[in-house]
């Protein structure tokens, strides 16, 4: 069994106004191929006026976790940094990091994805925001 | 543009093999793609007698640099080598000009991949899937390859008209055609696996990456004797074989292995193949042990993306194969590097035998359960008759005959559900 934070952004293309990202983090604990606990999940929204960069992406991702109250490597998708190299995102994070590979990593991401999408729908709605 | 006797062999004839690097990745895992590509190539009959590299980013034009290029033109007019395989994809535009410049024919690793299967296929299901995958390949190509050719020429009565449109719905046409083929002959596959089932088999099948060793491990788990090759895509048909795992039936299929940046389109193309890994009861993923644990963790990556979203929550265990080519005294450390990406690991040795009872009990494991029942059936002929089904669909442990038949039975939830079903309350 290993502890994760798996993360997702949604909301990484021009609205008006700007960019409404929403983070999704999860501490989970996944075994191979499945994910076995669901312990903490947090979102944290970011309005940007400009387009984002990898070190905003970094800070938003850090963040996100940083609000919860369980330790873990954080998981994310290549696409979301950048298609960065492993190697490069590493270094710029303060805690262990590293990109989906498993079945069980690969399923969470795909539930972080699922709430920070719908996160950030509902948000969208409830703000009024002008998508 | 059929896929011609001669290219289908790969006939031994000369070929050079390209790849182009981005910078700063690692040169080890660079040159295992490289070793990957020559593999291919000899898997397709070729015989690799020049090989070039440069690290650079990608050139829109010619993929390498101009001068990189004409280098190439040279290595293959010196080596008189007939074809130019590249490592990266190639576009339309960059096809047309590199072989304009080198003036023979040039394909990439997804060509050259296809080939193998348009080499290997047998069947006319298979001869179907990889018309269809080239097909799909062809497409975006279509027009752009035309008017490449066509440039300065109109087509039709006094250059007036224009043919461009018409190969492409030519091309679409026939993958419609294939499609609805292949379709039909998955729904005779849906209806074998459903009778399997209910059969009370339960299905198992082998997958991982290409020249894991499936075909060997199939060949010691069943004692059959299919073709197993030290060769990239020996198997691409599956093949099935009953497995006897202590009285509980089992059928395990061999199937084509997976390999790196295999595009969507080819995983389409042999969906019905691969159908029969995602649709199985407990899939048993092979490894090669005897590789570097960052070599493993990369085909265990590949292996997984590849099956994650398909296979709804079916049991994997991984099978690390060829370990007698592993000092025992490090397969503790392989497996602490590799544990994260391996569920239910087991070590086996194929070619040697080993390790073939621990997977066969890890199988069991894993296997949906059965369910141990006492029954009484009315001693008539029916009675008989649902027995004597018993005993063809699960064990039979007990038997006693009086007044009534008792029997203790063991088998899949579905088979008692249909004995309940076939008794009248009364009779139960």
């Amino acid at each position: 069994m290993w502890d994760i934070i798996a993360v997702d952004i949604s909301g990484r293309h021009r609205i008006k106004g700007g960019y409404y990202m929403v983070c999704a983090a999860a501490a989970l604990t996944i075994s191979a191929s499945y994910i076995e606990k669901v312990k903490e999940i947090k979102i944290l929204p970011l309005w940007l006026k400009r387009a984002p960069s990898l070190l905003d992406i970094v800070q938003l991702i850090e963040d996100t976790a940083d609000q919860l109250s369980f330790e873990g490597t954080i998981v994310a998708e290549k696409g979301d940094m950048y298609n960065k190299p492993k190697w490069v995102t590493e270094s710029m994070f303060s805690r262990a990091f590293k990109y989906q590979e498993s079945i069980a990593e690969r399923r969470s991401i795909e539930l972080v994805h699922h709430i920070s999408l719908s996160s950030r729908n509902l948000l969208i709605k409830e703000l009024q925001i002008e998508a | 543009m059929k896929i011609l006797a001669e290219q289908k062999s790969g006939n031994g004839s000369k070929v050079i093999l390209v790849k182009r690097t981005i910078p700063n990745t690692d040169p080890e895992r660079e040159e295992y793609l490289f070793q990957e590509l020559r593999e291919l190539a000899k898997a397709a009959g070729y015989l690799p007698v020049g090989e070039l590299k440069q690290t650079r980013y990608p050139d829109s034009k010619y993929q390498l640099g101009r001068g990189k290029i004409e280098e190439l033109a040279e290595l293959v007019r010196s080596t008189s080598a007939e074809k130019v395989i590249f490592y990266n994809r190639l576009s339309t535009n960059q096809l047309f000009n590199i072989s304009e410049i080198c003036r023979c024919p040039v394909i990439d690793k997804f060509q050259l991949i296809l080939e193998i299967f348009a080499k290997r296929a047998t069947t006319h299901r298979s001869k179907l899937q990889v018309e269809l995958a080239r097909l799909r390949y062809e497409v975006p190509r279509a027009r752009a390859v035309v008017s490449l050719l066509k440039k300065e020429e109109r087509a039709g009565f006094m250059g007036l008209g224009d043919y461009e449109d018409s190969y492409e719905q030519d091309l679409k046409k026939r993958i419609a055609r294939i499609q609805s083929e292949l379709e039909s002959a998955e729904k005779d596959d849906e209806s074998l696996r459903a009778l399997r089932h209910r059969k009370g088999f339960s299905l198992v099948s082998l997958a991982g990456y290409t020249n894991a060793g499936k075909s060997t491990l199939f060949n010691a788990i069943v004692n059959e004797s299919v073709e197993a090759k030290d060769m990239l895509f020996t198997t691409l048909v599956p093949l099935t074989r009953a497995l006897d795992l202590g009285g509980r039936k089992a059928l395990l299929t061999d199937t084509v292995g997976f390999i790196e940046d295999l595009p969507h389109w080819l995983v389409d193309a042999f969906k019905s193949t691969l159908d029969e890994i995602f649709l199985s009861d407990l899939i048993l993923l092979v490894v090669d042990a005897s590789e570097k644990p960052e070599m493993i963790l990369q085909k265990l990556s590949t292996s997984h993306d590849t099956l994650w979203d398909r296979i709804q929550g079916v049991p994997i265990i991984t099978v690390l194969n060829k370990v007698d080519l592993v000092d025992e005294s490090e397969l503790d450390g392989i497996m602490e590097q590799i544990g994260y990406m391996a569920p239910n690991p087991v070590f086996v040795s194929a070619k040697k035998g080993t390790g073939m009872t621990a997977l066969k009990a890890e199988i069991i494991k894993h296997l949906p359960p059965w369910c141990f029942f006492s029954l009484s059936l009315p001693n008539s002929e029916k009675g008989m008759s649902i027995l004597s089904w018993l005993y063809e669909e699960g064990i039979v442990h007990r038997v006693e005959f009086g007044e009534r038949i008792l029997v203790d039975y063991e088998a899949r939830t579905e088979i008692i559900n249909r004995v309940h079903a076939l008794l009248e309350p009364q009779e139960i």
